[in-house]
């Protein structure tokens, strides 16, 4: 059994996944807030990748600053296998439970 | 190029440990420049900067908070509902918890920040920004609370004998009334106009307390955090 991922933590997964080799903390942090279609504060997204990274779903490594960074290093994120792994479970979980619903679903009453 | 507020920078800095200090502030550098100043101007995107290093110092001391401001409450419920003898009805408890829950436990708590703070991010100061912050965020929830409870509780006070000495032992002993301009024997001087200015005095003297445990219990607990982050394991590449 993989993991079990909190939804911010699937979403900051799915950017890394999406952004590919430009997933560094501003490049998730912008890719994050337009799908969940909110602000999305720098210090959530930060604690959340440490907390794959601790878990072992994603790994780091430092990359080359930009003068509009003032030179400081950018940190790019790669959803490891057990990450690859706990997305699909969650997939999973999520497809089993909305299974013979229509969505939207129509209140009643 | 524009900069954020150098204050807020300087804080993050401290705030953030070694092995992302480097690229959280390059991130949040790059997201002021290219995208808040053009979209928001620079006194709204120095407020959007503020936020953020806020909101990263609260995610990583907000378990410090909790207790803290749970040890202030615990102390002021029971400081004010008291038995009309004036005995409070935490006397019974055993002594080890009434020193845990006097303003001893509030210093020792201030300590396990600092040394936390002191701990993750491998700075001194970072320990002594954590038991500051502690202290400022839980002053800040006690004004909040007093003022809250100001009304409700003197409602009860007033109705109890220790309360109703108290605020005449105060008017007229403690602080000469032409002082704060206190006069018990005038209809207009309330016991809420006493209590009102009784919580002031002691939210005033409630931040020096703070103040000075956080620089000196902060202290302390800053220098074993620094020392035993020699152990703290960093699983990422150093900057």
């Amino acid at each position: 059994m993989a993991e079990i991922l909190g939804s911010f933590e699937q979403a900051v997964l799915l950017a890394i996944v999406r952004l590919a080799d430009r997933a560094y903390g501003r490049a998730i942090l912008k890719e994050v807030a337009a799908r969940l279609e909110r602000d999305v504060a720098a210090g959530a997204v930060q604690a959340t990748l440490e907390r794959l990274e601790r878990k072992g779903l994603a790994r780091s490594r430092l990359g080359s600053g930009t003068p509009i960074r003032d030179g400081r290093a950018r940190r790019f994120y790669t959803v490891l296998p057990d990450g690859v792994r706990a997305l699909n479970d969650a997939r999973k979980t999520h497809d089993s439970v909305w299974r013979g619903f229509a969505r939207p679903l129509k209140a009643r009453g | 190029m524009p900069n954020p507020p150098a204050a807020a920078e300087a804080l993050l800095l401290v705030l953030l440990p070694v092995d992302v200090r480097e690229s959280v502030s390059g991130d949040l550098l790059e997201e002021y420049r290219e995208s808040r100043i053009p979209a928001l101007g620079e006194l709204r995107a120095n407020i959007w900067y503020c936020r953020q290093v806020g909101g990263i110092w609260l995610r990583a001391y907000w378990w410090l908070v909790v207790p803290v401001v749970l040890l202030l409450l615990v102390h002021d419920v029971f400081n004010t509902f008291r038995a009309p003898s004036g005995a409070s009805y935490l006397d019974g408890l055993p002594k080890l918890a009434l020193a845990a829950m006097s303003p001893l436990g509030v210093l020792g708590l201030l300590g396990l920040a600092s040394a936390y703070g002191s701990w993750r991010t491998q700075r001194w100061e970072g320990g002594l920004a954590a038991a500051l912050g502690v202290s400022v965020v839980a002053w800040l929830f006690m004004a909040v609370w007093w003022n809250a409870t100001l009304y409700p509780f003197a409602q009860v006070q007033q109705s109890n004998p220790y309360w109703v000495h108290a605020w005449h032992w105060s008017t007229h002993r403690a602080a000469p009334p032409f002082v704060l301009g206190f006069n018990p024997d005038t209809p207009e001087e309330t016991f809420l106009r006493w209590v009102f200015w009784d919580n002031v005095g002691a939210l005033f003297f409630l931040g020096i307390a703070m103040l000075v445990g956080s620089c000196v219990c902060g202290g302390i607990g800053s220098t074993l955090g620094v020392i035993t982050s020699r152990w703290r394991p960093i699983a990422r590449q150093k900057p």
